[in-house]
């Protein structure tokens, strides 16, 4: 297989992608991740984020303020776990 | 050379990773599984992941664009290397589901197998990366919606089951304290919490308590083990967090847990890091390896350790008494893992110098990292923590967080030197949440 450096392996993010991405002016974690789509893979980040994170601040010298907003589910979730959940919510914004 | 297992004769003794395995090997009941159609030996209950790398079968999976080799890496949920399919259910993480007699596995996301993927040529033409934003565009729609319908087909986690699934009822249980994480600081915090007559539940992933101790091949224990006061789910996620409800996943089903703190003992993530390759089968967290260890499994003939934390150390000296061949270069940076389909060796760069060393599994020990997803979700803030090189959770010098009754202990929140220092930080934390909650002092 080739010498590809993973960034983000559930996304096949490389290091390549995500130096053209802060070259194309991305300088933040959740630009680079609008471009690249790193992080919105499998794990949701538990790899990614810190490794982007760290190419970010060696590139342009800004110590990175925050990652982008951990979102659930921790891990993938069946949603027939999730469905009966529903029927006795009467607000959908929690 | 290939993974084999590993038992307590093949050690001196009195080793802690003896006792553990003896111990181990003394309940171990062997069950007959499946991978792609071949009958493989497991241990009941361990993790599937495991059962194939003893097997030998390393190369589990594919990765959904360019179809790389990937394999189990961190052991604990913490990557895709080891998405499989179990039965009629895809997208099942085989470090995380416990061998059983019978249990069907598949590849998935590959043609015919993981092993020998016919779209490996893939990764071939796009040396580089490939861009998908710009993939066939400007030649036309036809050709555009073509090449969608290709890359849709080639790409993803497997295909749905056969028929669709069931609707499972939900739980609901109220507390004044959810404590996740049941590592030192988490049983610690629950058990100062259950004395001070509040109730807790103590959830946590594993099937017992210890956390991080419980891969640790130079610990044998005794473990922490919550009161009985202490509510404990155990083999259990919470998924998600909200200010009104936190939801945990279990066996399935979901519980829906409301408390009026909520405490995030969640430990850390183990970073393979970054160098040319760092998907190949065969390279793995000091984590993951010393975790294969206790239960039994070793992952590897000549085991490389880079890196200098804790885990390496550990494992350094656990593989030297189990005369394993282990080279450890705990000052060197990893440049490039060698190997086509699985890694056989490594380029590393030590005092401005590359050299290669040989391999047949690489073990990268860098600094663990904070897991603050679920203390982020519910609202503690986070930011970059210097030392550590990762974000981390905001927290005051007893846990508390930006968030009202969200708290933080253990290594979550910073580097603790033992887990007796990871306790007392449980302690602490718990004492705060008791104050804020007004229970008796």
């Amino acid at each position: 297989m080739t010498a590809k450096v993973l960034l983000c392996r559930c996304e096949d993010v490389t290091l390549d992608e995500v130096e053209e991405a802060i070259a194309k002016g991305h300088r933040d974690l959740e630009s680079v991740k609008r471009y690249t789509g790193f992080g919105t893979g499998w794990c949701q980040g538990k790899q990614c984020v810190n490794l982007c994170a760290r190419v970010l601040y060696e590139r342009t010298g800004e110590a990175p303020t925050l990652p982008f907003t951990p979102r659930p589910p921790f891990h993938p979730v069946p949603l027939g776990a999730l469905a009966s959940l529903a029927e006795d919510s009467e607000d959908d914004d929690a | 050379m290939a993974p084999r297992r590993i038992d307590a004769q093949d050690l001196p003794p009195a080793t802690p990773l003896a006792r553990r395995l003896a111990h181990r090997a003394a309940a171990a009941q062997t069950v007959t599984i499946e991978h792609d159609g071949e009958p493989i030996e497991a241990r009941l209950g361990e993790p599937v992941a495991l059962s194939l790398a003893a097997a030998g079968r390393l190369s589990l999976a594919r990765s959904p664009k360019y179809h790389r080799p990937r394999g189990a890496s961190c052991m604990r949920g913490g990557c895709d290397g080891c998405l499989v399919r179990v039965g009629d259910t895809p997208g099942v993480m085989a470090c995380r589901v416990g061998a059983a007699s019978g249990m069907k596995v598949t590849s998935q996301n590959a043609f015919p197998t993981a092993g020998v993927d016919v779209f490996g040529v893939t990764d071939w033409f796009f040396p580089k990366h490939m861009d998908h934003h710009r993939l066939m565009v400007g030649f036309g729609d036809a050709i555009n919606r073509t090449m969608q319908a290709f890359a849709r087909r080639m790409a993803g986690l497997g295909t749905l089951p056969e028929s669709p699934g069931e609707i499972v009822a939900h739980d609901e249980v109220s507390v004044d304290v959810l404590v996740v994480g049941a590592g030192s600081a988490g049983c610690a915090a629950a058990d100062t919490l259950a004395a001070r007559g509040l109730s807790v539940l103590l959830v946590d992933e594993e099937p017992a308590a210890g956390g991080s101790r419980l891969d640790r091949v130079d610990d044998a224990g005794p473990f922490p083990s919550p009161a009985s006061t202490v509510r404990a789910m155990r083999e259990a996620s919470a998924v998600a967090t909200y200010a009104n409800g936190t939801l945990v996943l279990c066996s399935g089903a979901i519980t829906l847990v409301n408390a009026r703190a909520r405490l995030f003992a969640t430990g850390t993530h183990d970073l393979v890091g970054s160098f040319a390759r760092n998907d190949l089968p065969g390279i793995f967290t000091a984590r993951a390896f010393s975790k294969a260890l206790c239960h039994g499994v070793l992952l590897g003939e000549r085991v490389a350790i880079v890196g200098s934390s804790a885990w390496a150390v550990a494992l350094h000296e656990a593989l030297r008494e189990a005369k394993v061949r282990v080279e450890w270069a705990p000052e060197a940076e990893l440049v490039e893992a060698l190997g086509a389909r699985a890694v056989h060796g490594a380029v590393v760069r030590e005092g401005g110098r590359a050299r290669s060393i040989k391999c047949d599994a690489l073990v990268t020990a860098a600094e663990p990292v904070a897991a603050y997803e679920l203390a982020g979700q519910a609202g503690a803030g986070l930011a970059w923590d210097d030392a550590r090189r990762c974000f981390a959770p905001r927290s005051d010098d007893d846990g508390a967080t930006a968030a009202a009754g969200v708290y933080v202990a253990g290594s979550v929140r910073g580097r603790f030197a033992s887990h007796a220092d990871r306790e007392a930080d449980g302690v602490r934390v718990a004492l705060r949440i008791a104050r804020d909650l007004g229970g008796a002092p």
